[in-house]
């Protein structure tokens, strides 16, 4: 009778024990990564500002859908958003520096589909105009979305790279100055962690690294991003109404291709 | 000069023709089910045509109980040698698969074929290296599996556990197909056709014209949830075609030893068509790839066996495809 209960005893102990360190470890990734990206700066952690939706297990760590929404009880305008993964090679996805056609008056988000390389906190980091930090984070069960090809038919993707798509949507409610638009682009966003087997190199690394959303000339947001971004970089997120509510989105990848496109009329 | 060309072709057609019949003659008088001497290391093999092998894989993830053997895999025995079509998911998998050839032949095994790149069909590869075969494959089969090879073996290792993981290796095909490829058993010819991406970019079919059987690889999946690692589109419009094509048999990749057609790819047809439909509804109502991820397609739910671990996966894959349209 004792030596089961021992045996489940010591199970679990190592079990909180082998918990507690990957916790930890986590921890220290995030300190160093915190300090690195804002100094010694206070980050008020869930406290509303910022909400970040992801699934807590991915079923395909290539493509993980995530959103970051801005509740509309949040009446300030953005400085900006900043989207980590602890545990990828380059933990930093994507950072947003908002301008003045980003929108206030209702609910902000933005959407976009990350890789995920191993078990990990994925956490976003929001700056409203006070200058204060708010962070929402989740524990993502999804392992293997950077070593591995994501393209499922490679060839037919290199034939449309740097296709786009820019969709805008109006409002539900008329009255709602905040609009949302969609920016889809054909590209591999290669992370140069995959092996090609005709030459038995790795394929050269060529992601998209920056992005400019602009509103009748005025700037949406304008973003820094990485290879933790999916094959297809997809992005949804909200801007502010104007007079003229068609964009112009700009992309540059790392060869420094520049792709431009302007949406297609609202409700197309 | 002519003449005598052509009647020695003629007369090669027909021997050739006769030491078929002979050898059917031969394999349909042996039992149909081979039940191995060695049992506890070869797998249980169906004759569902002369000399036309299948053994069932369980309808399963891999697991360390078992082993790797959750797909399908063949062999035909021609008059000189066999071709081993798939080859399950582990070495000691692929090793009983071998055994079983064992207990059925003594002729050289020529070819191993690989329908495609997932590990559950080319990781019992390895079990055949010292046969020396041909591996043979559609010719975009290697760089699919050597890009994913990393995370096939991690996640194998992991899933399968140390013991049914032994021996496992990346073995690619040193024959690439493209389009079609004729291979000689001895008086059987196995035709080889690569097919546009539709399961994945590297679907392989093969038929046997003694028997006029076709071997769909993971095109076809009965009771086991479809997956999709390629292209709804070209899958759907693959098995369009199917659909009026006749032949004797069809032998799935995930499902019974041998099907007809057209009703063998009607289940898949309708859940493929369902997620396509739903998906393609949600798109043009401006829903995102979440909001797919938890309708599209659930009204299939209860025709299929693995559906909670793949359908979610198939979604979103049809998503990324299809918001392209």
């Amino acid at each position: 009778m004792s030596l089961p209960i021992k045996r489940l005893a010591y199970a679990a102990l190592a079990g909180l024990l082998l918990f507690s360190a990957t916790a930890k470890a986590g921890e220290d990734v995030w300190q160093s990564l915190k300090s690195q990206a804002f100094g010694d700066r206070a980050i008020a952690a869930e406290d509303g500002m910022v909400v970040l939706e992801i699934p807590g297990t991915a079923e395909d760590a290539a493509l993980v859908p995530l959103t970051v929404r801005v509740p509309p009880a949040v009446r300030q305008s953005l400085k900006s958003l900043t989207i980590f993964i602890d545990k990828n090679p380059d933990p930093k996805v994507a950072t947003l520096n908002f301008g003045p056609a980003a929108g206030t008056g209702g609910e902000r988000s933005f959407s976009t589909r990350v890789r995920i390389d191993n078990f990990s906190y994925v956490r976003a980091v929001l700056e409203t105009e006070d200058g204060t930090l708010h962070m929402a984070s989740k524990f993502v069960a999804a392992a293997g979305g950077c070593g591995a090809m994501q393209a499922k038919d490679p060839d037919s993707e290199t034939v449309d790279l740097g296709k786009m798509i820019v969709r805008t949507f109006p409002p539900a409610l008329e009255s709602s100055p905040i609009w949302s638009a969609q920016v889809m682009i054909k590209h591999p966003n290669s992370n140069g962690m995959q092996l090609d087997i005709n030459t038995a190199n790795f394929i050269p690394a060529r992601y998209v690294r920056a992005m400019t959303v602009k509103r009748g000339g005025q700037l949406v947001f304008e973003m820094q991003s990485t290879f933790s971004l999916s094959t297809n970089p997809n992005f949804r997120f909200t801007f502010g109404r104007g007079a003229d509510n068609s964009l112009d989105v700009a992309i540059t990848d790392t060869d420094e291709t520049r792709f431009t496109a302007q949406s297609e009329p609202s409700g197309s | 000069m002519i003449d005598r060309e052509r009647r020695s072709a003629l007369s090669r057609v027909v021997s050739r023709q006769d030491f078929l019949r002979a050898a059917l003659a031969l394999a349909t008088s042996t039992l149909l089910r081979y039940v191995p001497a060695e049992a506890a290391e070869s797998l249980e093999v169906s004759e569902v045509a002369p000399g036309l092998f299948v053994h069932q894989g369980r309808y399963e993830v891999q697991s360390p109980q078992n082993r790797g053997d959750m797909a399908n895999a063949s062999f035909v025995v021609g008059g000189d040698a066999v071709a081993v079509i798939d080859t399950l998911g582990s070495a000691v998998a692929g090793r009983e698969l071998r055994s079983a050839v064992r207990a059925v032949t003594s002729k050289p095994i020529r070819y191993v074929i690989n329908t495609h790149m997932h590990p559950d069909h080319v990781f019992g590869n390895t079990a055949f290296k010292n046969d020396n075969p041909t591996f043979v494959g559609h010719y975009k089969l290697a760089r699919g599996l050597a890009t994913r090879a990393d995370r096939y073996l991690a996640i194998n290792k992991q899933m399968l556990g140390d013991a049914a993981f032994e021996g496992i290796e990346v073995i690619l095909p040193t024959l690439a197909v493209e389009n079609s490829l004729t291979l000689d058993l001895g008086g059987r010819s196995l035709v080889l056709e690569t097919q546009q991406t539709a399961h994945t970019d590297n679907d392989l079919t093969i038929t046997d014209t003694a028997t006029d059987t076709l071997f769909l690889g993971d095109l076809l999946f009965s009771v086991h949830v479809p997956t999709l690692d390629g292209s709804i589109r070209g899958w759907l419009a693959l098995l369009d075609r199917l659909a009026s094509k006749k032949t004797a048999r069809v032998i799935p990749g995930h499902g019974p030893h041998a099907m007809e057609l057209p009703e063998a790819i009607q289940p898949e047809q309708r859940y493929l068509a369902a997620i396509a439909g739903d998906v393609r509804r949600l798109i043009k109502e401006g829903k995102t790839l979440e909001d797919a991820t938890k309708t599209a397609g659930f009204s299939e739910r209860d025709a299929w066996k693995l559906f909670d671990h793949y359908h979610v996966r198939n979604v979103t894959a049809a998503f990324a495809e299809l918001e392209w349209e």
